[in-house]
């Protein structure tokens, strides 16, 4: 039988607790994201120390329920100012929100130290609030931020619908007749809520960590609403246990940071292996793109060069010459043109003129310049790919209109590939036979 | 200053001489961040910039020393990089991206803070917000003087950076305003930009021991905010950031001491408090002049409107007495006699000011009064035959515009419109329009 270490009763309730405001944060946090009011949160978050320190004032206690609150009222209060600011000043949006969070800031910073200096019994601890620390958490404590954060998600969960229309075309919801503006307000109280209860577990300075990090790791990986929300919730649920486990283990580590950068290594993880939209995923597939289109080339200019000399054999200088650009590895090549000419060679494309053969033509070029041909499947592609062109070029000439529904941004500028002259009577016997 | 020197001892002095120099540092970068909409740039940098002031105080180097300001600015830099890195390779909208480097940075430079906090010369909560009381403890001697080296750093900073904005003034000026053309006539905008980004990471870190990672944000936005809203030139606006700085400075820190609180948080609050003071007395935009413009008019409408119910009732009188009350839009006789507080007063400053006087319980016009009445009405029923003939209304529409507009039209304007409809003799309604001959007298707010 194995034997457990034993964790204390309330160290597991707090954990729990703490991992429901983590898996709340990031649901209420993924359509904060994907309204584009990441930063906002930012603003409420800082001022809620605010809050925090004028309801210990007020109620002389350290008592978490009336703390809360006080930061709820803080954050709110908040958001109020800054809206008032972008109504009735000149101040930009983002300036507003810096304002409102650096003096915010700067009151709960003022009204902590005095707290702090004047030795009020358990004033001390507010600076918890700065950085989070889950440690001085009771079990009801615990139970209390798990049942906010039930509720948040539940709300959320009921206002779904709107606030996804909101959140990706808030110009079509208010012609449909919505009330964006109050779907606004229900969804930035929300992360406000969020923001507070999270306090504990991220602090003032950090939590907006959780309302960001997580969701937006999520949207790497899908790009269905509800499936982002489930990712997001599950990711701040991580962030949030491991950085309870890890504060609890190690002595005077705060939890925010702890939290911040186990979301933020999730958050890369999702960003660069996230097999959809992830950086390498999204690299790879560009590199082979960009390397299907130089093979292409490749084998087209071969083609050519093969039927032009008269052993039937091409060598990389005359491709080159073709092409514009050196293909041979270790030269002065393009990346994807070198990597090309491998792949080429790897799927046995070409191959090199059989050494019999290229002895007797050796005294033919000149010394050390090796000679090349098409596989029969490298002629065969060739071949198919000048078919596809020529038959693209008479669908062109023919039947443009059917080949303009093929259009794509991805063609080159026309003035690359015509001259200015021509492109001038192209347009003029366009502007002759139009309607 | 010698009285504040006895009185509070020099290392106050100190304190509040550092304090002040770092607002003024901060402000000045600040007044283009804020110009460019870049605060909350400034706020991720500032925040940023931890970790790589931690790790060059880890290698060897100093609060304020060279490598320490190296350190910040290449932490600042690779925020700015960082976030723009994820918005163009991973199509994270600009503002979650921000989001996530930030709090990233300044969580990693936290751990490090706390996991170190025995071999550096840091604490978390200096870090957080400060502690520029202690400012005046760690000096070098100059001259003979022990100048705190808080102080000495910032002055360098500042000086740089003011040399800085002074030498390449009019290329900011251009990028923040009109980056396109600047680009157009061969400024390096993308260069530009990222010296503000790294000057952002100098004032910041020089600020650091005085005021923390996070208050640093105040004293970037909150001043250039209050002068933008004070004044409208650029250099203007640095101006007054930097006065309305060192202002929130050294009252932040008196207040700060007189409360026995902490003097950077004290300080964020008086630049707040600075910017409520300018949102509400600015010249231009301010909450007051606002109001104060909007009750000019109002009074001045209420004046005007009075002067014409007068004179329509004249007018009535004079074609059909018995008739009256049908003739001019059935409000303007009762509202002659109206009892209205506002109406009231309106008529006795027309009184007071000469334009009407008061006959057996009534009131009557004087020529003054009928002139600038004549304008009013005049101004009204030409609108009406304006919108009458372009705008092709019913005739009961005429009315709340022409009511709306005749306070708003100039001499000019009014014999346009009279060229326009042409010299007919009445509105849409049938009255006679007065001839600007008999109204010449313009209305006087």
């Amino acid at each position: 039988m194995i034997v457990l270490p034993t964790i204390p009763y309330n160290t597991l309730v707090v954990a729990a607790g703490v991992a429901a405001v983590g898996f709340a944060a990031g649901v209420v946090g993924s359509l904060g994201v994907l309204r584009k009011r990441a930063l906002v949160g930012d603003a409420a978050a800082h001022a809620t120390l605010v809050g925090v320190a004028a309801a210990f004032l007020m109620t002389g206690r350290r008592d978490l329920p009336a703390l809360l609150l006080g930061a709820f009222v803080a954050a709110v209060g908040s958001l109020g100012v800054l809206v008032l600011l972008r109504r009735v000043t000149r101040t930009r949006d983002d300036a507003a929100t810096a304002i409102v969070l650096g003096v915010s800031f700067g009151l709960g910073i003022t009204l902590v130290s005095g707290i702090t200096a004047r030795g009020i019994p358990g004033g001390a601890g507010l600076e918890q609030f700065l950085l989070g620390h889950t440690a001085a958490l009771t079990a009801s404590d615990a139970v209390l931020l798990a049942g906010v954060s039930a509720a948040a998600v539940l709300l959320l969960a009921i206002g779904l619908k709107e606030a996804t229309l909101v959140a990706f075309d808030a110009a079509f919801a208010a012609a449909s007749g919505w009330p964006v503006g109050m779907i606004d307000y229900a969804l930035v109280t929300l992360v406000a809520v969020m923001v507070v209860v999270g306090l504990p577990a991220a602090g003032a300075v950090l939590v907006t960590a959780l309302v960001v990090i997580p969701p937006v790791a999520a949207r790497q990986w899908t790009d269905r609403v509800t499936t982002m929300l489930v990712l997001a919730g599950c990711f701040g649920l991580v962030a949030g246990l491991v950085g309870v486990g890890l504060s609890a283990a190690v002595p005077r580590l705060s939890t925010g940071p702890v939290v911040v950068l186990v979301a933020a290594a999730i958050f890369v993880v999702s960003f660069f292996g996230s097999p959809s939209r992830g950086w390498l995923a999204r690299w790879r597939r560009q590199r082979a793109v960009a390397q299907g289109w130089a093979e292409g080339r490749i084998i087209e200019a071969a083609l050519h060069a093969m039927q032009a000399s008269s052993s039937g054999y091409f060598t990389r200088q005359s491709i080159e010459s073709r092409l514009g650009t050196a293909v041979a590895p270790g030269r002065s090549s393009t990346m994807a043109s070198s990597r090309a000419w491998r792949g080429l060679l790897l799927r046995h494309a070409i191959e090199p003129a059989p050494a019999s053969e290229a002895s007797v033509l050796a005294t033919q070029s000149s010394q050390g310049i090796s000679l090349w041909r098409l596989t029969e499947q490298g002629k065969a592609e060739a071949v198919e790919r000048a078919r596809r062109l020529a038959l693209w070029g008479d669908v062109l000439a023919v039947a443009s209109g059917d080949a303009r529904a093929f259009l794509t941004i991805d063609l080159p500028p026309p003035e690359a590939v015509l001259d200015a002259a021509r492109l001038h009577a192209i347009r003029a016997a366009v502007a002759a036979s139009g309607p | 200053m010698a009285l504040l020197v006895s009185e509070w001892g020099a290392m106050h002095a100190w304190a509040i001489a550092t304090a002040a120099v770092v607002s003024a540092g901060c402000a000045l970068v600040g007044t283009l961040l804020v110009v460019r909409r870049m605060s909350l740039v400034g706020d991720a940098i500032s925040h940023a910039v931890l970790p790589g002031i931690v790790l060059a105080v880890l290698a060897g180097g100093r609060p304020g020393g060279v490598l320490v300001l190296v350190g910040a600015v290449a932490a600042g830099l690779l925020t700015v990089w960082l976030t723009q890195f994820l918005s163009t390779q991973g199509g994270l909208s600009e503002d979650a991206g921000t989001g996530v480097v930030f709090t990233t940075l300044f969580a990693l430079g936290v751990v490090i803070v706390t996991a170190a906090a025995s071999r550096i010369d840091l604490d978390p909560t200096c870090v957080l917000y400060g502690v520029l009381e202690l400012v005046p403890f760690d000096t070098v001697e100059i001259a003979s003087v022990n100048v705190p080296r808080a102080m000495l750093t910032a002055t360098v900073v500042f000086l740089l950076l003011a040399s800085a904005a002074w030498l390449t003034w009019k290329t900011q000026v251009l990028t923040a305003f009109d980056p396109d053309a600047a680009r157009a006539v061969g400024v390096p905008v993308g260069f530009v930009t990222t010296g503000l980004m790294a000057a952002t990471a100098l004032a910041t870190v020089a600020s650091f021991e005085a005021v923390g990672a996070i208050l640093v944000v105040a004293m970037l936005v909150v001043p250039a905010s209050a002068a933008e809203l004070l004044v409208h030139r650029l250099h203007h606006m640095a101006f007054v950031a930097i006065a309305l700085a060192v202002a929130g400075a050294v009252i932040g820190y008196m207040a700060a001491w007189y409360f026995n609180t902490s003097a950077a948080g004290m300080m964020a609050v008086v630049l707040g408090l600075e910017y409520l003071v300018a949102a509400v007395v600015a010249p231009d935009d301010g909450i007051l002049s606002r109001v104060v413009r909007r009750l000019g008019l109002a009074w001045r409408v209420l004046c005007e409107d009075r002067l014409a119910a007068m004179w329509r009732a004249e007018e009535a009188a004079a074609i059909q007495p018995a008739t009256a009350s049908t003739d001019a839009p059935a409000s303007t006789t009762s509202q002659v006699r109206s009892r209205g507080f506002s109406q009231q007063l309106a008529l006795r400053w027309l009184a007071f000011s000469g334009r009407i006087a008061a006959v057996n319980g009534g009131w009557k016009l004087l020529v003054q009064g009928r002139e600038e009445a004549g304008v009013i009405v005049r101004s009204h029923r030409l609108w009406e035959a304006w919108l009458g003939r372009h705008a092709d209304l019913p005739l009961d529409h005429l009315h709340p515009p022409a009511e709306w507009v005749e306070h708003h039209l100039g001499a000019s304007v009014r014999n346009r419109i009279e060229a326009d409809v042409g010299r007919q003799v009445s509105d849409p309604h049938g009255r006679t329009i007065p001839p600007e001959s008999e109204v010449k007298g313009e209305v006087e707010a």
